[in-house]
């Protein structure tokens, strides 16, 4: 990336709006309504019931009216006589407007601009996001362009006089789009293929390839999974064991089979409401109900209950509308339009299940029983060895109480004299006898009547098979309306006791498009998010998608698109994308295949110190994406890397190494962590058991599934740094890749290289080979004269070691393998 | 701005990794975090500090104000008599026990006795606690608006009922950062008494970051083998060896740095040098073996067994001394529903003399003059009984969120008062109350902190410990 202004902090500073906006005239919604916004509206704004002096600044008319002062605060083209700029103007600190016990104080170039809007005639306008999309055309001139994105941003850096960085090496693209698109690296020989394919499509045949495999699903779902709030238990006390893992395993089918985001909202918000819905339509609305359950004694149940339904709606809020409901539950907003009746209208569209806040079942009804192939066909399989059981228990009984045709087993004269509880046992119809009628019955014969009584432990046996298989069914709390709704009342300050006026269901009447029917439930929720002349929706997920990406969302608030969050950095960029996405009939894939294929996202990420410090986010999009990769991609890649990766997709979730003692001294020895062992533990990440009262430890910077989370920080303390140098799962890793080395070849050289193609995709320099040979052989003569040092490095997981490598050659590469799967390089794409 | 968003960009450009400590990474990295923050100022205090770090005792399950501290005679004149209706007044009280009009009144278990020059009422359950009374500023005043544990809890430590907003902890690390070279900034413990029937349970959103950085979370330190997760070196690997790799791993990141020119590079070499020296520094701060036998004598027999209040209490001190800003103890089994006559009993025993022995300690140390100490639950317990008047051996008070009482000392608060009146029966507060925000607004001056300026934006609001309430409670500022 080429620098054309003298400093750096000066060109991050320029990306700021406000300072960007001096040279032209203000406009409203990019400088003035975020000044209003953070500055005006807490006390000024569409909040009715908290406004003061009677003075609403969120619409024309009510800066023009002015408040209780009958003073107009705005009048266009005269600042001198608007009350909003004498008041922010003033020395008086009783006058001087914020006041300064709201310690909101406005700067000068805030204040001048709002005087230079005023002269200017005070035009009004919508924050941007609520106005609709329209698809832009994407500038033209811009050289070097791949598809309409790199339009967009190569006129953003031509206009910071800066030029795009020069494409990414080849293996370290393939390397890049791989992680991003599947979350597993390439395997050497693909690198190598794909650098050797000089045709001009081969990276684009190389994308196609990566959003066909089965692990672009599963890469997909995580973000999807921690925006549902998805765990594995309830969460609270308690914290019972769901089993919602069939819904995730429908989210990765989703991905993989590219389910169009219209269906994939529909499905998942309303499934249950579609006409006949399928099991899948049905199965999809879990999605509602992954919120915790606070199961803890002397709870009030009515109370969980609107608990819950605070999350859904927020959930909603945050996932699909970039918008944040939660303070419209005790009040209107005091930003964006939507006001506490909206919210509670929103409400009333999920207020219609047979949920009511009792209890902590994991299992609570509506539920939907998963029953998947194999498990059918043991259901099945049970069930004629049960119909076989019961038919001999049933022939063994009438030769045993010969009776007349159809008469009953207390018809027979050889009933008589029965002791009175077998005889009660044995009136129970054979099919219908529990495991206690059994026992009296077998005890009885067992003697007297052997060939009858020997009918009666296989019957037991199917019949014990048959339960516990019934049992063992996977049920996903779903959504099901119930034909008569509760009603849903407005909560004063959204404490469930203190219900207020009463309201129907409805939409957000601020958030446009204004629906032409009213809206009844969630189907026609669902549809409203998703016309395609809704403002929020698709600017929301193109956003998002960009993030997952670049890194950053274009708008870097990617869970608040309102007045609050940050505008985007390219608007118009945003809209094509989000008109892209609409337009392609709701197509992921092809939005990601739009993105990853783009000039902008094969830059080279690498640059000078001076670029970095310049915009270290990355923001202009002058460089391509460098970061360090989730914490759960990282043990994916040492799974991978390793060879110990099982590539199974789906099924209940398992549970890998993990120190012990941290559940129970979480819940007091009340749960037990009780690791798996073969294949489940080199199952990807996505698939690891979730307790929500205390998550799996091997992760970090992850959201905690207790509330919708689209937006993870990236942090670096040492707790992650002891994590990945100790951890069991990282050290089998480690050791299994050096076992993998040291089998394949006795030359050190050849070992390195290995090494780095198989976790960097790349072949070490001179000097880093240097360093890691010497690593080698200082370790290696360490664990020689500590054989027993190096057995312990040995016994580091479940996988055995191969027994023709020199034990202290074997941890010494450990080490050698443990230190290249920690290097930055290795946990970042680059 | 989020700070966050600028921490994984922050440059160490200049200086070699080694001898690079958590204290330094957190200032440099805490610095750009206040420029982008517009509810910190310059990266100092809001105003002069009282003190420097607070250690919370935090009492999980509630303990009963009524038994305890809140000495009520008429509890015990009217023992057995119904509450009178004009006590109750529409409030509300967990389905345990529904409605209260009506329920019995129940004098304290054990008699209360004052102490000291200042005449505080203690019960005889806690001698030693008792005995520190001049140093103790008691709130009497306390009250939430929570009935449940959790949401309560959550509201004492979070400031806000639902699980997911920041901590007191994280709060302060944000604000204030870390004085320790090698210790997080906020570290947590855990320990419930023994053979409790109590049910509580410790969730990591007690000691949560919410939307802060992560590496403002509390740190649990384990009160078994390993007190940090992943501390130790896998079996095998000694620590001259590990140190061996992690230069080789330092010397390949500088050389892709220098090539590739992102500082985030920088930061990872110092974030492997700090785990290194985490591995030392750990290990030697629980090694009390050179404590004398005198001091730990005063924490009482348990002193020694890892996991127990009494080691906590230790460690406590142990950490406070070594800087680290915040460190919550959180110790369950306070949940007495029906267990006033037997678990209260072994609550007291385990809690009150390490209680007391720290705040010696620290004042021997002359460290009490600038740490904070905080003891209290999430609230307080019905003075009615839970359970039959006959069946002594299972009494019970159930949850009460209108009235209890926390106890402070140290660094900026007056000793030797108490603050705030609850009504004859114990029921509700009538004067000086104190809400949960007004003691987190409290908590936070003390340490420097302006707890309306104390901001963080999040999905467009400024978020604020004390949410949009919360008044300092000046009469007990020394």
């Amino acid at each position: 990336m080429r620098m054309m202004l003298p400093t750096g902090s000066k060109m991050a500073a320029a990306f700021l709006a406000a300072s960007l906006a001096l040279a032209e005239p203000p406009r409203f919604s990019r400088d003035i309504l975020p000044i209003l916004s953070n500055h005006c509206l807490p006390c000024h704004g569409p909040d009715a019931a908290h406004r003061k002096g009677g003075l609403r600044l969120d619409t024309a008319e009510g800066a023009r009216a002015g408040g209780k002062s009958g003073r107009p605060a705005v009048v266009p083209r005269d600042p001198d006589r608007s009350a909003l700029i004498q008041r922010i103007s003033t020395q008086d600190a009783d006058d001087l407007m914020p006041p300064p016990s709201a310690h909101k104080p406005l700067d000068a170039t805030q204040r001048r601009l709002l005087v230079d809007w005023v002269r200017d005639g005070a035009p009004w306008g919508r924050h941007w996001a609520y106005e609709p999309v329209v698809r832009p055309a994407p500038p033209r001139g811009a050289a070097a362009v791949r598809n309409p994105i790199d339009a967009f941003v190569h006129d953003r850096l031509a206009r910071e006089n800066m030029t795009p960085s020069k494409e990414a090496e080849r293996a370290t693209l393939l390397r890049r789009v791989t992680l991003d698109l599947t979350g597993i690296p390439p395997s050497p020989d693909v690198v190598a293929a794909f650098v050797a394919d000089a045709a001009p499509d081969a990276y684009e045949r190389a994308v196609d390839r990566l959003l066909a495999s089965p692990r672009h699903g599963e890469r997909m779902s995580w973000e999807w999974l921690e925006a549902a709030r998805y765990a594995d238990s309830n969460g609270y006390q308690g914290d019972g064991e769901r089993t919602a893992w069939p819904w995730r395993d429908w989210v990765v089918a989703a991905f993989n089979q590219n389910l169009p985001f219209d269906q994939f909202t529909l499905w998942q918000l309303a499934g249950d409401l579609l006409p006949s819905p399928s099991r899948d339509q049905r199965l999809a609305t879990a999605f509602v109900r992954h919120h915790p359950i606070n199961g803890e004694g002397g709870r009030i149940a009515e109370e969980n209950r609107i608990d819950y339904l605070f999350d859904q709606v927020e959930t909603l809020g945050t996932a699909w509308l970039g918008q944040t409901f939660n303070c419209t539950r005790c009040h209107d907003h005091k930003f964006d339009p939507v006001t506490q009746s909206d919210y509670f209208r929103l409400l009333a569209l999920f207020n219609r299940t047979a949920v009511d806040g009792g209890g902590g079942n994991p299992q609570t009804p509506p539920v939907l029983e998963v029953i998947d192939e194999p498990r059918q066909r043991a259901l099945d399989a049970a069930a004629g060895t049960l119909r076989a059981a019961v038919a001999a228990v049933v022939a063994a009984e009438s030769s045993l109480f010969p009776r007349p045709e159809g008469a009953p087993l207390d018809g027979s004269p050889a009933f008589k004299d029965l002791p009175k509880e077998v005889a009660e046992a044995l009136k129970v119809e054979p099919a219908r006898r529990t495991a206690a009628h059994a026992g009296k019955i077998h005890a009885h014969f067992e003697k007297i009547a052997p060939a009858y009584a020997a009918t009666l432990p296989p019957f037991q046996a199917a019949y014990d098979r048959q339960r516990s298989l019934q049992q063992s069914i996977p049920r996903v709390m779903v959504m099901e309306d119930v034909p008569s709704p509760r009603d849903t009342f407005i909560l004063a300050r959204g404490l469930y006791n203190k219900p207020g006026i009463k309201t129907g269901p409805g939409l957000p009447s601020g958030i446009s498009p204004t629906p032409e029917v009213p809206a009844s439930n969630r189907l026609d929720l669902a549809r409203w998010l998703l016309r395609p002349d809704h403002p929020l929706t698709a600017r929301v997920i193109a956003n998002r998608q960009w993030q997952l990406f670049l890194g950053t969302g274009l708008v870097k608030t990617s869970e608040d698109l309102g007045l609050q969050g940050e505008r985007p950095s390219h608007p118009e960029l945003l809209d094509w994308l989000a008109a892209e996405l609409v337009g392609s009939g709701w197509d992921i894939k092809a939005l990601q295949r739009l993105i990853v294929t783009s000039a902008t996202y094969r830059q080279s990420s690498q640059a000078t110190p001076e670029a970095f410090r310049a915009d270290p986010e990355n923001r202009l999009l002058g460089r391509g994406p460098r970061r360090r990769m989730p914490s759960w991609m990282l043990r994916d890649v040492a799974l991978s890397a390793s060879g110990l990766l099982v590539e199974q997709v789906g099924g209940p979730p398992v549970k890998p190494y993990q120190p012990e003692g941290v559940w129970e001294e979480a819940t007091f020895g009340g749960k037990r962590y009780q690791r798996d062992s073969g294949a489940s533990l080199y199952r990807r990440s996505l698939y690891v058991f979730w307790r929500r009262i205390v998550g799996p430890t091997l992760f970090f910077d992850v959201a905690s599934r207790q509330v919708c989370t689209v937006r993870t920080p990236r942090t670096n303390t040492p707790l992650q740094a002891l994590l990945l140098l100790n951890d069991a799962s990282f050290v089998e890793a480690a050791r299994v890749l050096a076992s993998s080395l040291c089998t394949a070849s006795p030359d050190p050289a050849a070992r390195i290289d290995q090494l780095y193609l198989r976790v960097l995709s790349r072949r070490p320099s001179p000097e880093e080979a240097r360093i890691l040979r010497d690593a080698a052989s200082r370790h290696a003569s360490t664990f020689a004269s500590h054989p027993a040092a190096a057995d312990k490095v040995l016994k580091a997981g479940d996988t055995p070691a191969p027994s023709n490598v020199p034990p202290h050659e074997l941890a010494a590469w450990t080490l050698v393998a443990s230190t290249v799967l920690n290097l930055d390089e290795a946990l970042s794409t680059e | 701005m989020n700070p966050f968003d600028s921490l994984s960009r922050r440059t160490f450009l200049g200086r070699g990794a080694t001898g690079l400590g958590w204290a330094a990474l957190a200032h440099l990295l805490s610095r750009d975090a206040r420029a982008a923050a517009p509810g910190i100022p310059g990266g100092s205090f809001h105003h002069k500090p009282k003190a420097k770090r607070i250690v919370y005792l935090f009492q999980n399950g509630a303990p009963t104000h009524v038994d305890l501290f809140d000495y009520k005679p008429r509890l015990v004149r009217e023992h057995g008599k119904p509450l009178p209706d004009s006590y109750v007044a529409g409030k509300r009280f967990s389905t345990m026990t529904g409605k209260a009009d009506g329920k019995l009144l129940l004098a304290p278990v054990e008699p209360f006795r004052q102490h000291g020059q200042s005449g505080a009422w203690v019960s005889a359950l806690l001698p030693h606690i008792a005995s520190i009374s001049d140093r103790l500023c008691f709130l009497k005043g306390m009250h939430t608006d929570a009935v449940n544990h959790a949401p309560a809890i959550s509201l004492m430590l979070s400031g806000s009922q639902l699980p997911g907003r920041p901590t007191l902890g994280a709060w302060l690390g944000y604000g204030l950062g870390s004085e320790s070279d090698n210790l997080p900034a906020f570290v947590v413990m855990t320990s419930v008494t023994r053979n409790t029937t109590c049910g509580q349970i410790f969730y990591d959103f007690y000691w949560g970051s919410g939307f802060l950085p992560s590496r403002h979370q509390g740190v649990k330190f384990r009160g078994s083998a390993e007190p940090v997760l992943y501390l130790g070196n896998p079996d095998g690997i000694e620590r001259d060896t590990r140190r061996a790799m992690l230069d080789d791993l330092a010397a390949l990141n500088r050389r892709h740095h220098e090539e590739w020119g992102d500082p985030e590079i920088s930061t990872r070499i110092a974030q492997y040098e700090m785990a290194f020296q985490m591995q030392a520094s750990v290990p030697e701060l629980s090694d009390i073996s050179r404590e004398p036998e005198s001091v730990l004598r005063e924490y009482g027999p348990d002193v020694r067994t890892p996991g127990t209040f009494a080691y906590n209490c230790l460690m406590a001190r142990r950490l406070l001394e070594r800087g680290v800003r915040c460190v919550q103890l959180m110790h369950a089994g306070w949940d007495q529903h029906n267990s006033l006559t037997t678990e209260l009993y072994h609550q007291c025993r385990d809690t009150d003399q390490p209680s007391a022995a720290l705040v010696l300690d620290l004042e021997r140390r002359g460290l009490l003059d600038d740490t904070v100490v905080v003891w209290g639950g999430e609230f307080g317990r019905t003075p009615f009984i839970q359970g039959s008047l006959d069946d002594r051996a299972r009494w019970g008070r159930d949850h009460h969120p209108y009235a209890y009482t926390t106890w402070l000392a140290g660094g900026g608060v007056r000793p030797g008062m108490s603050h705030g009146e609850t009504d004859d029966l114990g029921m509700n507060v009538v004067g000086d109350g104190v809400h949960v925000h007004d003691l987190q607004a409290t908590l936070l001056h003390l340490l420097g902190l302006d707890h309306e300026r104390l901001t963080y934006r999040f999905q467009g609001r400024d978020f604020r410990l004390t949410d949009v309430h919360g008044t300092l409670v000046k009469p007990i500022l020394s």
